[in-house]
């Protein structure tokens, strides 16, 4: 039985836990991730749909007002990608999201957004395999914390 | 406002996954769209055409192109907005290829995700601005710093492009590292030889008026940004007017102090006054006020003057530091590498036994300008009997640099080739830890070596495992496993390092490092000669252990750079995707210009601001996200234009 069924206290082949299509806003840098999510594309290998992208030029960019809004605008999960330390296009702008991102998946955590929701990782350009892994992983987690429940 | 939809098929690569007319229905629904049209190759002559004409039919506000990802097109399609009268960055364009069609099997969500895709763009696409590149003016006169290959093949390129070109070089001598080597592997070509025309050229060439040559100097400031530094150069005096000496060397004999000469490392002596070496380049002695009396104990000693055959004046006593302004347009750092320092391994015995040897001082000892005139003795005046050659001295190992340095195989087997003419009866043994020899001549002289019957190999694997002692009055190398070999003189082949001042000039340009030490290229592969910083170039071995051919070669590509991109005549044009400052929002707390990785930010002090330069901006956002009160906007990724694509796709 999944999290979300239990939580729920369903039958997880109920119709309740399999209409369950989480919403999660990818942010994508247009240098590694974005180019490795288009590296995914190009070999065809199906993932779910429920990501959908906002590119940025760097992960540097990411206000957590980004993520804190899209939380807030209804989404079940976050996942930002970012090049891996080194790769940066702009030196180190992954670097400094990943500084922002640990902060604000304590902030997150008071209230009551589970770290799970708000993943942080590496994809390269070249890394189209792992992007659909990453991906694929980020839905399965949150279809399973089922649909986020916070004041909005 | 109003706003149209370009819908690509790209084919079927599209149009199989995603059915146009579920999501024309969907953004009709929305009330946002003035029209929606469908094309089969938007990307095609046929596509574009179309495009550029029904763009000039419609006269649209805003447009969202939903296509192939905006990597492989939008720059294709902004420019035929461009022909058709609209300004290009009031589009934006959503990947429905790669990112939804090709990797979504079920066509009903794949048309789902496409139209709330294109709905978010639609809103997003509405708040963008007519951005315009910016022109700026821009000096087309370069800096080189270094006049080794690298920086001298660079200038003397530049200059017969007609650029004016200063180069600064630290030392009194151009020609860099290999102006020490009589031999050069892979031809045994004698190293001041072969540069000899490159540095003719420089000096006295056809468009020698072209570059000015600033020995003993070296850069103390640089201010500003690619097209327009301003660079600082402090030059120390010389105290010999080099347009005046005709480089005869009369005035060295009379001259009565004697000192180790670090040209020689300190294996002879040399004069307070003196050529670095005889042939050096600009011809002209320099006096070193650290040896000369007059210096060192106040004296009136002016026995090089008086020797002198041109008369008065030719060596000024009275020389002072002087410093030199410059305005460029580019730079290129060619500052070259050093070897690692050899006494830090305490079991090798460098520094404290005479017969270890680095590469280097090895290599004066064979030059016939060298301080044994090209013979090969040990410190007890002999012919060695017996000679260790040590590869990857600090190279290949995690303890030391863990790098393969390139190029001391070859002069280890230039040594062995230079060994068995000079000692035809010495043992050579090379102990190493890998052997490299890529290239269409370089296995030559390794060939040599392995078929040379004096010559034997051995492999260690750590070089704690070699130990060189004197036992009974003679030099011998110790194995771990207890084995030992004579060895009357061992040469030591140091790993490749970044040179002492790379930090100091990285810090003064904003060239960051890599994790060796080397100045960082933007790409190993596709962009080693260009630096991080824009308009900061790279050439030879302050990138990384290079040997000359490579050096070279990257100085020519830094030129090539240095043309494209700062061309005569044309001004540098300026993505309009930077970051800017709201002067009446800004608090002035600098947030900002700690985390910029480009030093693009700088402050107003007289009105408490910060203010952004437009060409050093790279435009990643970094400061936008770090500001504490929104004061930075950044251009086309303003945080309403994302916010509103936040909610968007969750609407």
């Amino acid at each position: 039985m999944n999290a979300h069924a239990e939580r729920l206290n369903v039958d997880p082949d109920s119709s309740i836990v399999a209409q369950f299509e989480p919403r999660i806003i990818g942010f994508l840098c247009n240098w590694c991730s974005y180019a490795g999510a288009d590296k995914a594309g190009a070999a065809q290998t199906p993932y779910p749909p429920n990501v959908n992208i906002v590119r940025i030029m760097c992960t540097g960019r990411i206000d957590p007002e980004f993520i804190l809004k899209a939380f807030a605008g209804g989404a079940d999960g976050v996942i930002v990608l970012a090049c891996h330390p080194g790769d940066c296009h702009y030196k180190e702008g992954n670097l400094r999201a990943a500084q922002r991102h640990a902060m604000l998946a304590r902030i997150l955590e008071q209230m009551g957004i589970v770290r799970e929701r708000c993943r942080f990782d590496y994809v390269s350009a070249g890394e189209g395999e792992k992007y659909v892994q990453v991906i694929t992983e980020m839905v399965e987690t949150v279809t399973n914390l089922g649909p986020l429940s916070i004041p909005r | 406002m109003k706003s149209g939809v370009y819908f690509c098929n790209c084919g079927t690569n599209i149009s199989d996954r995603i059915d146009s007319n579920r999501v024309r229905e969907s953004l009709a629904a929305s009330g946002r769209i003035a029209y929606f049209k469908t094309c089969p190759f938007l990307c095609s002559e046929e596509g574009k055409s179309f495009l550029e004409q029904d763009l000039r039919d419609e006269q649209p506000d805003r447009i969202v192109i939903a296509a192939c990802s905006p990597r492989e097109h939008e720059a294709t399609f902004m420019r035929v907005m461009g022909q058709a009268g609209m300004n290009p960055y009031l589009m934006q364009m959503v990947n429905i290829r790669e990112q939804i069609a090709w990797v979504t099997e079920d066509p009903e969500k794949a048309a789902k995700k496409a139209a709330l895709a294109l709905k978010a763009a639609l809103k997003r696409v509405e708040l963008h601005e007519m951005l315009e590149k910016q022109e700026l003016e821009a000096s087309p006169a370069v800096l080189v710093i270094g006049a080794g290959p690298a920086g001298l093949k660079a200038a003397l390129t530049l200059a017969e492009a007609g650029r004016k070109v200063t180069v600064v070089e630290k030392t009194p001598v151009i020609g860099g590292l290999p102006v020490l080597y009589e031999e050069l592997f892979p031809n045994m070509e004698c190293g001041p030889c072969m540069l000899e025309p490159l540095m003719g050229e420089i000096l006295h060439g056809e468009h020698a008026a072209n570059i000015e040559l600033l020995t003993m100097a070296e850069v103390s400031e640089v201010v500003g940004y690619f097209g327009n530094f301003v660079v600082k150069v402090r030059q120390r005096p010389r105290y010999v007017d080099t347009h005046q000496c005709i480089g005869c060397g009369e005035c060295l004999d009379p001259c009565p102090v004697s000192a180790p000469n670090p040209f020689n490392c300190g294996m002879d002596e040399k004069k307070a006054i003196g050529f670095t070496f005889m042939g050096a380049l600009p011809s002209a002695p320099y006096l070193d006020p650290g040896l000369c009396t007059r210096f060192t104990q106040g004296s009136d000693c002016t026995a090089c003057g008086a020797a002198c055959p041109m008369g008065e004046g030719v060596i000024v006593y009275d020389d002072v530091e002087k410093l030199i302004e410059r305005q460029v347009g580019a730079i290129i750092l060619a500052t070259g590498s050093s070897l690692y320092d050899c006494s830090g391994f305490e079991n090798l015995g460098y520094g404290r036994l005479a017969d270890v040897r680095t590469a280097l001082e090895f290599e004066r000892m064979l030059a016939s300008n060298g301080p044994t005139a090209g013979e090969i003795v040990t410190s007890g005046g002999e012919a060695p009997a017996s000679v260790a050659i040590v590869h990857c001295v600090g190279s290949l190992d995690d303890d030391h640099q863990p790098y393969c340095s390139g190029v001391c195989c070859q002069y280890a087997f230039k040594f062995n080739h230079l060994l068995e003419s000079k000692l035809p009866e010495a043992e050579i043994r090379h102990l190493y830890k890998e052997i490299v020899s890529p290239g269409k001549e370089e296995y030559a002289l390794h060939r040599a070596a392995r078929n040379n019957p004096n010559a034997s190999f051995i492999r260690y694997r750590d070089i704690a495992d070699i130990a060189v002692v004197n036992e009974e009055g003679r030099q011998m190398m110790r194995f771990r496993n207890g084995n030992a070999i004579n060895a009357d003189l061992v040469v030591l082949c140091p790993a490749v390092v970044p040179n002492a001042d790379a930090e100091r000039l990285g810090a003064q340009l904003d060239v960051p490092l890599d994790r060796f030490g080397f100045f960082e290229e933007l790409h190993g592969r596709m962009d080693s000669a260009r630096s991080k910083m824009r308009g900061v170039y790279l050439a030879g071995a302050c990138q990384a252990p290079t040997d000359i051919q490579r050096a070279t070669g990257q100085g020519m590509a830094a030129s090539g750079y240095v043309l494209s991109e700062l061309a005569l005549g044309r001004k540098i044009e300026l993505d309009p995707l930077f970051a800017s400052v709201y002067p009446e929002r800004c608090a002035g707390c600098k947030v900002c210009m700690k985390v910029c990785p480009y030093r693009a930010i700088g402050f107003d002090a007289e009105n408490g601001v910060a203010v952004v330069n437009a060409v050093l901006c790279h435009g990643c956002g970094t400061c936008v996200a770090a500001c504490p009160v929104g004061a930075v906007k950044s251009n086309h990724f303003t945080n309403e234009m994302i916010l509103v694509e936040i909610e968007g796709v969750l609407k």
